[in-house]
């Protein structure tokens, strides 16, 4: 339990999920570790049709008959990665990337391919051989190739797959309240909700922990249909806006300066009410927070939003540097407060919900 | 030589992709595929937004579960916006269109009655310096039927239908060009399939669906209004995947006469696909595995997030010129599409689901 | 045909200088409200539609129109007290220089400039970055009162030019005005007629989504505007009547839809103009789309930008489209029922 009575953030679980390979579509490894770590906590497990994690959790009695609103707590477990789409005869790995990543981070690169997780350096070629306006362009990923030090198709066919996952190669460590690791967004976000199971919740909550977000919010849409929730917060892990030179005012949010808040971006508006509540329990409770900035990025909370008949939905953020690259860093305080934000949320919305 | 199943699907390509029916303006089309479904199917039926369902009975017991088959129905064509003096039509694209591949091509305008015309062109001699450097844009092409103004005024309302007039084209090797085969091909592989699995029927309900309106919008209508009107549980869309062709690189296509293409990716259940291989290595079928990172382009992208979730497949048709009036394709390819999909339908347990209950 | 005429120039004013911003919309809901007092049971739904269900007997029709107008948030305020933003909706940068907003309701106010680039060559197309707003509220007050996420709209009411309306907010708060003067007075209602004005439309037709989840209408007609210019080749024209369209971005008129608006234009005696536009759309693209599918519609008024804030609509346009709205209300949907 941690200081103001919020369950303790579990650092255990972000490490493995962080470490874990989970591509868009190919989630399973990260949803095992889940499943296994969830199993005891909730009352009813399930895994969608698409590959979502779905744990239903009745709520602790608390006396009143007041029953408060259906919750559903979202993060997505998927992080985006390359794809193995042909083995060369050569034993050349071509590839594409699945989901955002800035083609110049790729030249150089390790990555770890495949359920085993073989390793694989993006191949570049030395200065010395090439003439200088090349050097000045960026490479197309067309022309980039994955090398595993197969001498052949064979050979490398014995290891991977057309269809085969690659993950950035970085281990999770930790210093001062720092931490390091890939695919923080959104493996912050699932080990925040995976925290919040740790007790029985004051009113009922699903926990969803989606898939396919980074291509499209595709595992939320059905999830929030399966769920028809009354109101819906989805737990990110969001880009800090710290740049060296750019002005004061330009630079937020900042990592360690408390979970973001969303007003809105380029899937939604977030409900006013909902924020509000959010907003006022964060004060009553002196957890700081901060603003995500308004009109960039896009979550899940935008097709649960538009599901069905409509769901208020909010967006929290643990804030992150370098998102999208291989070694991103968080506060591992914004973790803790973030558990403590969501968790007295929930009870502010069994009083005062609608 | 051809095997008898690849006759009835070089015949069934040949009429099917024919019908004219572009985004939007699928009605007549429909109409004639559903009596080419009568002939195989259970029962024959329209949903609301245009889409045909083809229902096979299965033999398990009630209440069976639900399997979805969908080809899109569309092609991609023009519509008609506005009659200029002399009678020359300007026209707007349903569907994706490279305007390059236009210029003197024969269409046809489905008027009461249809009537023929052609992409206006200028002779080389006639050019100015520089010309045939630029290809022209779609709004700048026109169409000439040949006819005086006040008839073409008469007969062709605003909003008329335009297709490509192209008649299917023997090659070598049984290969078969036509414009349509987008999707028209991956009808066929439905027709076939049905007619499979009337006489060895699956334990499951098989909803084969020609869908409307895949080829225009952001998302696939008539996928996604027929996945919520049915409630499958599971969909297999079956689509043309590119073939070999000159200037494109390893991963990107799929040979021509190499069988199915077997998408992996997000937008597939990875059991869905293995059982799928299963099936080829019983029946000794070749087959590839394409690569889909970002999602599959089919309508099994709309399927699979209907309603509650979907687990879902793609099977793709090798298919050179994507989008032009000569798209190729091997009736042997689309044969083995539906003795795979047959085969793999029969096999399918009823119990099978894919929702797994952990607790 | 005079108190129609009446209802639009009390009507058009009143909506159009309401607040409603792109999820925030409080402001025209209440307006709406009003205006629709007594034409039927009025509700509002989790994303801040209103649902007026007007009655009938025969197919569900839905007539929807979006209430939220473009808008503008803000993301920092600079360190001379300019608040620095972002846009809600379609409306471009440039649209916006000059415009007088108001901030989360009517607490604040401001003016929007922008800064003039220092070369002599005017740009045309302007980044939102080079927008500020002026609040003059001061360095140290304005990070209070307008801080970070601050939304703010258009304050503007419509007013006549001769035969032509001009305002901001006319996108569409003309389509809005024009399905509250149809249904005042008309009878013989020949569907089972739901409206709705919908929520976020500028933020990609999300109410319009949702409303029509709930309602499982037979049928739909959205009501919107269509700005000259936005076809590739061929366009609409001012003074030429409603538009009924043909292809937008992501739609495409169901032929049963269409077959009841035509059927309604020529008995209404209204003649129209088709319309064509390759990369704007409206809600009609998620109406349509509705669960088991909505054969759906649209009908559009045609106006046309000045390159700032305010807009032009005609105004014989108005009365021809509320004209067309009461025909299509008293004119039977003729289509499948159900989803088969």
């Amino acid at each position: 339990m941690s200081a103001d009575g919020a369950p303790k953030f579990r650092e255990d679980v972000l490490e493995a999920i962080s470490n874990a390979p989970g591509v868009s579509g190919g989630e399973e490894a990260v949803r095992a570790i889940l499943a296994g770590y969830a199993r005891d906590k909730v009352d009813s497990l399930e895994v969608d049709p698409m590959g979502s994690l779905v744990a239903r959790i009745a709520p602790r009695g608390n006396g009143s008959s007041k029953r408060g609103p259906h919750v559903m707590l979202c993060a997505h477990m998927d992080e985006v990665g390359l794809m193995v789409t042909a083995v060369e005869k050569e034993g050349r790995l071509r590839f594409r990337r699945v989901g955002g990543i800035d083609p110049r981070i790729l030249p150089g690169q390790v990555f770890r391919v495949g359920a085993e997780g073989i390793r694989a350096v993006v191949g570049a070629l030395p200065p010395h051989l090439l003439p200088r306006p090349e050097r000045e362009k960026v490479t197309a990923p067309d022309d980039l190739y994955l090398d595993i030090g197969a001498r052949s198709r064979e050979e490398a066919e014995e290891r991977v797959s057309v269809g085969s996952y690659a993950v950035f190669d970085t281990t999770y460590e930790a210093w001062g309240t720092t931490r390091k690791g890939k695919a923080f967004d959104d493996r912050a976000g699932c080990a925040v909700l995976a925290s919040l199971i740790q007790r029985r919740p004051p009113l009922p909550v699903t926990a969803v922990w989606s898939v396919q977000e980074e291509v499209g919010l595709r595992g939320a849409a059905a999830a929030a249909r399966r769920v028809q929730p009354d109101l819906a917060i989805v737990l990110e892990g969001t880009a800090s806006g710290e740049a060296p030179g750019s002005p004061a005012e330009e630079q937020y949010p900042y990592m360690g300066r408390g979970p973001a808040l969303t007003v809105q971006d380029r899937s939604l508006m977030v409900h006013a009410r909902l924020l509000d509540v959010i907003e006022e329990t964060a004060k009553r409770r002196r957890v700081p927070t901060q603003w995500k900035r308004p009109g960039v990025g896009g979550t899940d909370a935008g097709r649960i939003a538009i599901s069905g008949s409509g769901v208020p939905s909010a967006v929290v953020s643990v804030v992150c540097r370098y998102i999208h690259a291989p070694a991103a860093y968080l506060d591992v305080r914004d973790t803790q407060r973030a558990v403590s934000l969501i968790w007295h949320t929930l009870d502010t919305l069994r009083k005062e919900w609608p | 030589m051809a095997s008898n199943g690849d006759r009835t699907c070089a015949d069934w390509l040949r009429t099917i992709t024919s019908l004219p029916g572009v985004p939007g303006h699928e009605e007549a089309t429909a109409r004639e595929l559903m009596k080419a479904f009568r002939t195989v199917a259970d029962r024959v039926e329209r949903d609301r937004m245009g889409s045909v369902y083809a229902w096979i009975e299965g033999t398990g017991k009630a209440p069976r579960p639900r399997a979805l088959l969908a080809a899109h129905m569309d092609k991609i064509g023009f519509l008609v916006r506005a009659i200029e003096p002399g009678g020359f039509l300007r026209i707007t694209e349903v569907g994706g269109f490279d305007s390059r591949t236009l210029p003197g091509k024969e269409v046809t305008v489905h008027s009461a009655p249809p009537m023929a015309a052609v992409f206006a062109t200028r002779p080389p001699h006639l050019q100015k310096r520089g010309e045939s450097d630029r290809p022209i844009p779609l709004e700048e092409l026109y169409l000439d039927t040949g006819r005086p103004e006040r008839e073409v005024r008469r007969k062709v309302p605003i909003g008329t239908m335009v297709t490509l007039r192209q008649t299917p084209v023997e090659l070598l090797g049984d290969r078969l060009a036509a414009p349509g085969m987008d999707d028209r091909a991956g009808v066929v592989v439905l027709l076939r399939t049905l007619a499979l699995l009337r006489v060895k029927r699956p334990a499951w309900d098989v909803v084969a669906v020609a869908t409307v309106e895949e080829e225009f919008g952001m998302f696939c209508l008539g996928a996604r209004t027929a996945a919520e009107t049915l409630a499958p549980d599971l969909g297999i869309a079956i689509d043309v995947s590119h073939g070999d062709m000159p200037g494109t690189r390893e991963g990107d296509t799929v040979p021509l006469g190499s069988g199915p293409a077997l998408s992996i990716g997000g937008n597939i259940h990875p059991w869905i696909l293995e059982d799928l291989q299963r099936s080829a290595k019983a029946l000794s079928m070749p087959y590839r595995v394409e690569p889909c990172p970002m999602g599959s382009g089919t309508d099994a992208m709309d399927i699979q997030i209907a309603s509650e979730g979907v687990p879902t497949a793609v099977m793709g048709i090798p298919c050179r010129y994507m989008h032009t009036g000569v798209e190729t394709v091997e009736p042997r390819d689309v044969d083995r599409c539906a003795h795979l999909l047959a085969h793999y339908l029969s096999e399918l347990a009823p119990e099978w689901r894919a929702v797994e209950v952990l607790k | 045909m005079s108190s129609r005429a009446s209802h639009l120039d009390s009507l058009l004013p009143a909506l159009s200088g309401a607040y409603g911003p792109p999820g925030r919309e409080a402001g025209i809901r209440a307006a709406l409200r009003r205006a629709v007092r007594g034409l039927g049971t009025a509700r509002e739904d989790a994303l801040g539609n209103v649902h007026l269900h007007v009655g009938g007997k025969g197919p569900r029709l839905l007539l929807s129109a979006h209430m939220d107008a473009p808008g503008i948030i803000v993301t920092r305020v600079d360190s001379s007290g300019l608040a620095r933003l972002s846009i809600l909706g379609p409306m471009s940068a440039t649209d916006w220089i000059g415009a007088v907003v108001h901030l989360n309701g009517v607490e604040q106010h401001g003016v929007i400039g922008w800064d003039r680039p220092k070369e002599s060559k005017d740009s045309r197309e302007i980044e939102a970055d080079a927008l500020y707003l002026e609040t003059g509220l001061g360095v140290k007050q304005a990070p209070k009162k307008i801080p970070v996420g601050t939304v703010g709209a258009l304050h503007d009411r419509a007013e006549k030019l001769g035969d032509l309306w001009c305002g901001g907010n006319l996108d569409n708060r003309a389509g809005c005005a024009a399905i509250v003067a149809a249904l005042r007075g008309t009878r013989g209602l020949k569907n089972d007629l739901h409206v709705v004005f919908s929520a976020q439309s500028d933020l990609g037709a999300r109410g319009a989504m949702t409303s029509a989840f709930g309602i499982e209408p037979d049928a739909a007609v959205v009501l919107d505007v269509a700005f000259v210019g936005e076809s590739r080749g061929g366009d609409i024209a001012l003074g030429k009547g409603p538009c009924v369209g043909l292809k937008e971005e992501g739609f495409l008129p169901h032929p049963a839809a269409l077959d009841l608006v035509k059927r309604a234009a020529k008995a209404a005696r209204v003649s129209f103009q088709w319309l064509i536009r390759e990369s704007s759309g409206s809600d009609a693209r998620a109406v349509r789309a509705s669960r088991s599918g909505v054969p759906t519609a649209l009908v559009a008024i045609p106006a046309r930008k000045t390159g700032g804030p305010r807009v032009l609509v005609n105004a014989g346009d108005l009365e021809k489209t509320v004209t067309l709205l009461r025909g299509i209300v008293t004119t039977s949907y003729t289509g499948t029922r159900g989803s088969k």
